[in-house]
Parts: C-alpha cells; structure tokens; sequence
C-alpha cells in the first residue's frame, strides 16, 4: 500500500510540472491560433530558456532573475528569428503542412546540436529562487520553487487572458484564429501576428524552462520531451484551447507522476507518451473539444 | 509497364537523359569506388547504402503514399536490437536473428499502424514521432537487456552459415546486393496495383475511395512495407558496424533519413541511393566536420525545403523534355509532396 503522505508529495510534485507543460502547452496553442502552424521546435525554446539562464549567470555573474528575464527576452527574439529564416520563407510559398512540421523539427536538432557543441553534454543547472526549507503540510513537503512554479504560471496565465480579452492586438490575434482572411480584410496585420505569435510562445517557453530549471537540470537534449508534454497538454485540453491546454498539462504532469511510483521513474517519457497515444486513438478532440 | 532492361536502354538513349542521370551514375561509380579503393571510404559507402534501404522504405511511405511518419527509426531499432541480443546473447547465426528481428518490427508494425493511420496531419506526425521516442526511452530504459547507453558491442558481421562477410569489400559487395534488391522491389511496387493505389490515395483519398480502393488497407500495408525496409536497414547497420546504443536510432535518424530523401528526390526509385551517397560522402571531403554533421543535415534539409521542395531532383526539370507516358511521378516528385494535405 503506498503511504498516502507519499503520494500527496507525488501529486504536488506533478501539478507543478504539470503547470510547466501548461505553459508550453499554450505556446503551442498561440501559433497554432494565428497561423495554424504546430511548431515543433517549440522545446527548443524551453530548452534555451533554461540554459541562456544558467550561461548568464555562470558567465556573467547576473542575479537569478535579472538573468531570467533576459534569458526570456533573448528567446523571443530567436523565436522571431526562427520565424523569420524558417517559418516565414515557408509559409510565403505556400509549403504543406508536412514540410513545415519537417522543417520546424530539423530546426529543432539544429539549436539541439548548436547548443551540444557550445556547452558540452553535462547537464547544467541553476539555484532554486527562494533558498529556504519547504513548507510543511501534514508531512508534505512543498518547496519554494514549486510555488514560484504554480504562481508564475497563474500569473501569466491571467495575464494572457488579459492580453487576449481586453487588448486590441490581443484581440487581432484572436480573429486570426478565427478567420485569417476575414481578419485580413479588417486591416489585421496577419504576417505581423505570425512573427508575434513566434515571439510570445517562444517567451513563454523560456519562462517555463527557466522555472524548472533548478528542480530538474537542463542539456541539449531536453527539449524534445518538454515539446511533446507541452503537445500532449494541448491536445488533451483540446487543441488550441489556452486554458485547455494548461488543465491538460496539470493532467498530465499528474498521471505522469503516479506512473513513476507505479513504474519507476525510467518510465517517466513512455508514461507521457503513452497518454498521448491514447487521446489521440480514443479522442483526438481532448476533453473540451478542439477550438476549432 | 515497361521491362527494366527496355526502361534503361531508352532512358540511355538520349543524351539529355544522361545528363539527368548523371546524379545517379555518379552515386553508383562512389559505391563502386570505394569496393575498389577500399580504405576509409569503405565505412562511409557501407553508411550510405545502409541508408539508402531505409531511405527508400520512406520515400514508398511518403514518397508515393504521401503519409507523414516521423518514427520509423523506431522500426530500425527493433530490428537491431533484436538481431544484436539474439547473435550475442544467445549465440544465434546472423541470418535467422535478422529474420526475428524484421518480423518483430512488422508485428509492431501492423500493431501500431492500424490506430495510428487513422489520424491525419499534426496528429500522425505527433503519434509516430512518439512512436520513434518511445522505442529510443525503453531502449535507454530496458537495461537487463539492452546495456542502456553503454550499449551492445562484439556484434558478429553479416555471414551466411560459415561464410562471414568479414572484410570491408565483402560487406560493401553483399550491401551493394542487398540495396540493389531494395531498389528492384521499390521499382516493382511503384509499378504494381498497389503502388498506384499508394499514388491514388495520397492524391486524393476520396477520389481513390470512389474509384474502389479501400484506403485504409492500403495505407497500413504501405506503413508495414516501409517498416521493413526500415527494419532491415536497421539490422544492417548493427552488424556492420558491430555495436549498438540508443543514439544509433535516435530521432537524428529520421531527420538524417529526410534529408537524404529530399535530396534525392522524392518519389524516384533510385533517389534514396543517390540522396544517402550524396550525404554520407560528400561531407567528408570537408573533414573535421563531423561533429557539425547533424546541424549541416537540419540546414540543408531547411534550404531544401525552402527553395527545392520537391528535392534536388525536381530541379532537374530545368533541362528535362516533355514526360514519358509511364511514370509521371517519378519525374514529377512535387506531385506526391504537393499531394501532402494542403497547409490549413
């Protein structure tokens, strides 16, 4: 019998990595909205948000969240670059849904393998925000980082639906997810949208492995795995879907962590995959349904 | 349908078409080359005709079918471990152990595609890339059996009863064979019932299903065929080079595979040899590149995409004449590309 103080632990540990598939889950989410793309290089950027964090702060000294922020900001702006070199040629001659998926993905092991040449295979890591002791509830323990994990993510989450009800790019963007042509024909600015949505998702990608970089560690090769949790989260909220996306990651990050204590922890990633193989043989529409 | 010999004597015929073949005539003269000269050249010739049978599994899949599969290194990585634990665990002779470990690969096959083929677009390229990275976790994970990363090494090499293709010009003779077989059988296939189906449905597949095809029959055989192509390359690859670990059928693999497809030109029979000769070799004359290998794959195959989406064999079109009656795919690879649902 497993001890219910054990599995409360497991359950916290799984909604805060549940938040971080969330996140990358939404970054999915916005591009697929403003242009229909899936990207997926999209754990490259989660990848780099994390290791620009730690080469800032090893190479230059920053304070942990002074690097953060620049961390996130240096990604949006590859995220527009990859947008711009990648996505943008594509998409301008028209190119199949196949040839982008396969082009976002070679991207994908180019930053992969740029970033093994520059620091080596070691996995990196960097300090937890807040250096204090867990919380302790009734014998579980919560650490601060996985509260700066949930209130972040809560944070930004509001903001987004914020920035998508009340302002007008906000809105632009969502009539792109609509209709791209009829909101074209309001004066929407639809390839600007595309170069936003880039940056956006890319943001919060970095935000997300920033977060989680100092529970976990971070390598060349992290990417990947966060990409399809992040994936899985969307589809299992329905693809799309924001929030939809950030409840399926909660889902996910959970069921993923009672699978490690059912099966150990190698079978972290199968147990993940496994839970997209079934949304997507069983309902491929998620549990709210696709946005579209 | 045209015999082949009749086929190469009227393509040979003109001494435009020979100009179009040379891509081809010079893949083939490389191979040839290296079972001369031997030496170095010898692992990177066998590395691209290994390929160039996994590659072709791929083009019959996406090529021909149209279908987007981004695991079939997951097919490749049944079959070599399995050809790998069999001949060193158990002392099993190459040939059987190969057999074993293709079957178990089109076991999984038939498995995996039946629910998998039933989806479209992002969905497909999403399930089999997690078909691929759950195949690499378990063989990182299954360590009783598969050494995790330190991997499996003192594979035998490919042998028939007592005979063992031990030297390299052996091995490169016997793969030489192996792919020239590959590229028959595609050739059939594209010219058969089934490959027109393949054809008809990747086009259109409510058209196809007017004309009677049942689509998705023909979509999982076409899966299970690639898969054995992929698998046997895979079996290749591990007693060639005589060790396995999980990075050998890693996802670089399938995007080591498109490149080279792309490169070729989809669709063409003989384009998945020319693709993987023209990858595998010609970056060695640049040498210290090899750590860079993997991102020179990921541009090429963006600046690929981007400017030559058909392949570099579709811009041969610049010089071609008017098409044969026959086989308006091969010549025409954006067809099969273009035929990929459309952008949403």
């Amino acid at each position: 019998m497993i001890d219910p103080t054990y599995l409360g632990q497991i359950l916290v540990n799984g909604i805060s990595v549940g938040c971080i598939y969330g996140l990358i889950g939404i970054g999915f989410c916005v591009i697929y909205n403003a242009s229909g793309i899936v990207n997926f290089a999209q754990g490259a950027f989660v990848m780099l948000g994390g290791m620009t964090a730690y080469l800032l702060i090893a190479k230059t000294g920053l304070p942990l969240l002074a690097a953060g922020v620049i961390a996130t900001l240096v990604v949006a702006v590859l995220g527009v670059a990859l947008e711009r070199l990648v996505v943008r040629p594509l998409w301008d001659r028209n190119a199949t849904m196949f040839v982008m998926i396969l082009a976002t993905l070679a991207a994908q092991i180019v930053v992969e393998r740029a970033m093994l040449l520059m620091v080596g295979d070691q996995p990196k890591s960097i300090a937890v925000f807040t250096d204090l002791p867990p919380i302790r509830i009734g014998g579980v323990a919560i650490g601060y980082q996985l509260l700066w994990i949930i209130g972040v993510s809560v944070v930004l989450i509001s903001a987004l639906n914020a920035f998508f009800q009340r302002t007008l790019v906000g809105r632009a963007m969502r009539a792109c997810a609509i209709d791209r042509e009829a909101a074209a024909l309001q004066g929407i600015n639809v390839s600007g949208m595309l170069a936003l949505s880039f940056a956006l998702s890319a943001g919060l990608g970095a935000i997300a492995g920033f977060l989680v970089t100092p529970t976990q560690y971070t390598a060349y090769n992290v990417g990947t795995p966060f990409a399809i949790s992040g994936f899985i989260a969307a589809i299992v909220g329905g693809f799309g879907r924001p929030l939809g996306a950030f409840l399926g990651g909660i889902i996910l990050g959970v069921s993923q962590a009672l699978a490690v204590v059912t099966f150990g922890s190698g079978m972290k990633n199968v147990a993940a995959l496994s839970v997209l193989l079934l949304f997507l043989f069983f309902r491929p529409t998620g549990l709210l349904g696709t946005a579209k | 349908m045209t015999s082949l010999p009749a086929t190469i004597f009227r393509e040979l015929r003109d001494p435009l078409n020979l100009v179009r073949h040379l891509p081809t005539l010079l893949a083939v003269g490389l191979v040839l080359y290296a079972i001369v000269a031997g030496g170095y050249v010898v692992a990177l010739a066998g590395f691209a005709l290994i390929y160039a049978v996994f590659v072709t599994g791929l083009n019959i899949f996406m090529g021909l079918g149209g279908q987007a599969s981004f695991g079939h290194n997951a097919f490749a990585a049944i079959s070599g471990y399995t050809s790998a634990v069999l001949t060193t665990s158990y002392g099993w002779e190459t040939l059987p152990a190969m057999g074993v470990g293709v079957l178990g690969a089109v076991t999984l096959a038939v498995i995996i595609g039946y629910p998998t083929l039933r989806l479209k677009g992002h969905y497909l390229a999403m399930a089999t890339l997690a078909i691929g990275l759950i195949v690499y976790e378990i063989a990182v994970q299954w360590q009783s059996v598969t050494q995790g990363y330190t991997g499996i090494s003192g594979i035998p090499p490919l042998g028939i009863g007592k005979w063992e293709a031990a030297s390299d010009r052996a091995q490169l003779i016997v793969l030489s064979l192996i792919v020239i077989l590959a590229m028959l059988s595609a050739w059939r296939i594209r010219n058969s019932r089934f490959g027109r189906a393949l054809v008809a449905f990747s086009g259109s597949e409510d058209a196809a299903r007017a004309l009677g095809i049942d689509v998705a029959r023909y979509k999982l055989a076409a899966f299970v065929v690639s898969a054995v192509y992929a698998a046997i390359a895979g079996s290749l690859l591990v007693h060639i080079v005589g060790f396995v670990s999980p990075e050998v059928f890693g996802m670089s693999m399938v995007i080591a595979g498109f490149t080279m497809l792309y490169v070729g030109g989809i669709g063409a029979v003989v384009g998945p040899l020319v693709g993987a000769v023209m990858i595998n070799l010609l970056p060695e004359t640049f040498r210290g590149l090899k750590e860079y290998q993997d991102i020179i794959y990921g541009v090429a195959l963006i600046m690929i995409l981007i400017y030559a989406p058909g392949g570099f064999a579709s811009m041969s079109t610049l010089w071609r004449g008017a098409p044969s009656e026959d086989d308006t795919i091969a010549r025409d690879p954006g067809l099969a590309v273009n035929a990929l649902e459309a952008k949403p």
